[in-house]
This record gives C-alpha cells, sequence and structure tokens, in this order.
C-alpha cells in the first residue's frame, strides 16, 4: 500500500469517525433534553407534593381544632348543665322536708320522681364529663399489678353495692397502663357483669388473663342477661344501651368510656355472648414482661 | 344587717345555689350569722369598707369567705387576688366554690391563696355535707372556743 492510498483510508477513517461523534453529540443532547425535561417533572413533582402535603397538615390542622372545640363544648355543657340541675334536686329536697306533712301520698311519689330523675341526670352529666375529659387529658403508662387492682376494685364494689355474685380471678397478668384509667376499666366491667347478672339465683363471675401475639388479653364473664350478637356493634357507642332503664339501670356512656380508654392504651375491646347465657367482655393491653426481657 | 358581726361571708351570684348554700349551712347546724353577697364588686366594697359599705369597722373580720369562681363584674379570682394581696383581709380563710373539681381555675385559686374548695355536689344531701364538715373546720380553726 502506498502513502497515497494508506492517506485516503484514514482520511475516510476520520470522515467516518466524525459522523459517527456528531451522531452522538446529537444523541447526547437529546438525552440532555429528556433530561432537562425530566428534571422539571420531577420539581413539579416536588412542588407538588410540597403543595399536597401542606395541605394535609392544613387538614391534620382543621381536624385537630374541630376535635378540640368539640371536646371543650361537650366538656361546658355537662359543666353548665349542673347549675340548674342543683336547683331542680334542691329545691325538690327542701319542698320534701318542709311540705311533706302538706302532700299526700301521689304527691310524694311525684316529688320522688322529679329527685331520682334530676339524680340519673347527675350521673349522665357526671359520665359525659368523664368522656370528655378523657379525649382531652394525656395518660401516663406504668407497670400495673392487675390481680391487686382488681383486689382493690372489688372491695370498693362490695363496700358501694350489695350483690351475690360469686367472683374468680386468680394471678392475672401484669400489664403497662395508667393506672387510674385502668381502674375505671376494671370497675366499669366488673359492676356491668354483677349488674346484668343480678337476676339470676347463682351468679358467677371470672376474670382471666392470658398472652396471646405480644399482647395480654383480659377477660370478665358472666352468666347473666347477655346479648344478641346482632347488636354487639352498637354496645360500645355513646348513648346505646341493649336494656332499658326498667330493666337496668345506666346512662349508656359507661363502654364507651371503657372503649376509649383502652384505644388510649392501643388496645382492642370487643365482647361475645348470647341472650339469656352471659357475656365476656376482652380487652387487650401490651404485655409487660415482654418488654423488660427486649430491654435486658 | 349587722355588718360588725359577719362570721361567715358568702359570695355568689346564683341565687339558688345562695339559697342551698345558706340552708346547708343551717341544716349543718352551722347558725353563724351569715351575709350573703351577689357578686365580687360588692364583696370588695364590703371587706374594705368602701362604696356602700363606707364606716364598716374593718377590724371585724369574717371568721371565712366563701366565694364561687364564676362571676359577672369582678370574678372569683380578682376578689380572691385582692383579699390575699391585702394585709387587712390575706388571713381570712378563703374557701372557693365550683361546679366541678374538673375546674383549670381550682389550681389557678390555690396558687393565688386560696384555703380550700367545695365541689358544688348535685346532691343536696352531699353539699350539706361538705358545706358543714368545711364550715366547722374553718369556723373552729379560727377560733378553737367556738
Amino acid at each position: 500500500m502506498d502513502k497515497k492510498e494508506k492517506l485516503m483510508i484514514a482520511n475516510k477513517e476520520l470522515a467516518f469517525q466524525n459522523v459517527e461523534k456528531e451522531k452522538r453529540a446529537e444523541q447526547l443532547m437529546i438525552a440532555n433534553k429528556e433530561l432537562a425535561f425530566q428534571n422539571k417533572e420531577k420539581k413539579k413533582r416536588a412542588a407538588e407534593l410540597i403543595d399536597s402535603n401542606k395541605e394535609v397538615d392544613e387538614l391534620e390542622k382543621r381536624v385537630k381544632e374541630r376535635t378540640e372545640d368539640l371536646e371543650s363544648f361537650t366538656y361546658s355543657v355537662s359543666h353548665d348543665l349542673r347549675t340548674p340541675l342543683r336547683a331542680i334536686n334542691g329545691y325538690a329536697n327542701m319542698l320534701e322536708e318542709d311540705y311533706s306533712g302538706v302532700l299526700d301520698s301521689e304527691g310524694k311519689r311525684v316529688l320522688g320522681e322529679v329527685r331520682i330523675n334530676a339524680k340519673k341526670m347527675g350521673i349522665l352529666i357526671d359520665d359525659l364529663l368523664t368522656f370528655s375529659r378523657l379525649g382531652r387529658k394525656g395518660i401516663s403508662n406504668s407497670k400495673v399489678d392487675v390481680n391487686e387492682l382488681v383486689k382493690t376494685v372489688l372491695s370498693e364494689i362490695n363496700e358501694s353495692t350489695a350483690h351475690h355474685a360469686e367472683i374468680k380471678y386468680e394471678n392475672l397478668l401484669p400489664t403497662l397502663a395508667d393506672y387510674n384509667l385502668l381502674k375505671h376499666v376494671i370497675t366499669n366491667l366488673l359492676s356491668n357483669a354483677i349488674k346484668y347478672s343480678s337476676k339470676k339465683d347463682k351468679t358467677f363471675i371470672e376474670i382471666k388473663s392470658e398472652r396471646k401475639k405480644g399482647v395480654n388479653i383480659y377477660s370478665i364473664s358472666d352468666n347473666g342477661v347477655g346479648f344478641d350478637m346482632k347488636y354487639v356493634n352498637k354496645l360500645f357507642g355513646v348513648f346505646q344501651r341493649l336494656h332499658s332503664n326498667e330493666e337496668f339501670s345506666g346512662t349508656g356512656v359507661g363502654l364507651a368510656i371503657v372503649e376509649r380508654i383502652i384505644h388510649k392504651h392501643n388496645g382492642k375491646v370487643w365482647a361475645k355472648g348470647k341472650e339469656g347465657q352471659g357475656a365476656t367482655f376482652y380487652f387487650s393491653l401490651p404485655d409487660v414482661d415482654k418488654k423488660t426481657e427486649k430491654k435486658q | 344587717m349587722e355588718n360588725n358581726t359577719v362570721e361567715i361571708l358568702l359570695i355568689e351570684d346564683n341565687m339558688n345555689d345562695a339559697e342551698l348554700a345558706i340552708r346547708a349551712f343551717r341544716k349543718g347546724n352551722i347558725n353563724n350569722n351569715l351575709i350573703h353577697l351577689k357578686n365580687g364588686a360588692e364583696a370588695l366594697e364590703f371587706l374594705f369598707a368602701t362604696g356602700k359599705f363606707e364606716g364598716r369597722d374593718t377590724s371585724k373580720k369574717p371568721k371565712v369567705i366563701l366565694h364561687d369562681l364564676k362571676m359577672p363584674k369582678v370574678d372569683g379570682l380578682e376578689v380572691l387576688a385582692k383579699i390575699k394581696a391585702s394585709d387587712l383581709t390575706k388571713s381570712i380563710p378563703v374557701v372557693v366554690l365550683t361546679s366541678s373539681s374538673e375546674h383549670p381555675d381550682i389550681e389557678h385559686a390555690y396558687s393565688l391563696g386560696a384555703n380550700s374548695y367545695i365541689v358544688k355536689p348535685v346532691e343536696f344531701d352531699e353539699f350539706v355535707k361538705v358545706v358543714t364538715e368545711l364550715g366547722f373546720y374553718w369556723l373552729l380553726k379560727n377560733h378553737p372556743s367556738l
């Protein structure tokens, strides 16, 4: 191959490489444009995300404000309702004390009804106050000896209520909870068990606990009137009752409070029952032993 | 009203609550001379012998003051602050009356120097019980010879 020939081949090669280079440059430009476009899209998306995040924040803030409004409304309403109620009750009491000589038996009965209902309304208002307070206050957890707690609650119930229930419990698992709130739950569930089984000749109530999937499950069973499972969802609603006041007195707020307390502890509440054959109420709370084992 | 022999000063804007409180005292056999004033402004006039109580002998102090928290014009906390800020009145025991033990003002009242508080219960019998217990406590504590 002579020099001329070699040069021509080299030239051709160069020309070819040039074309290739231009092609590459063109491809690069396209890729660049694509990248720029994608960048723009990304920024747009980011901006959109920031916007929707702001919206979520805004919504959360509004929900929180509304909830607080509602809580303080419930609180002040139930609070202010006590004032006229105090007067109704007080004056009915005065009538009874100062004018019982003037009233005949029917008059006394009517007056009695006024007083009974004023008292009922007082309990109702107190329950509502408890319920609204639970929404406002935080909880302070500590290790609770549930067995001891049940013992305390039972002796308080025995002092205030006459009943014939045979109540069994032993070695209940300790848990992590707000002592006073958990006491409220156990008082409520035990009082309910006693109340709704009070019409049986023999009443048996059993409190049990077991570890299951990392949580403690507590149950309180009775052999009382029970309930129809098709109404189970109504049990925990505010002002929801499955019995009339004539059958069993109550305000319909108790189990709503229980549910709220257990939810505050990130636990669950549920119930099983059969009409005429008793009911069992369950709630779950943290397994305290499991947590301490982890720490060690 | 013989202002100079007042032993219990009741400051309460709600007439029903006042009537019930007075009845509760009587039922609890607390028959000390009592004056009922309807708002904080009147109470301050009484305590410091101004306005319509001008000329009252301020050395004759009530043995106990009971006042409501929620009152028009001068509210309970203001009255309390003024009572506890004055050398003339700060030694008089003050019992706050309130509708609920949950009231955030109770803590405020304690920080201002309130000596005790009574939750006005819905049940009248309960009311008699708490009013009597507290009334006795403060009346006797001040004057053991009573």
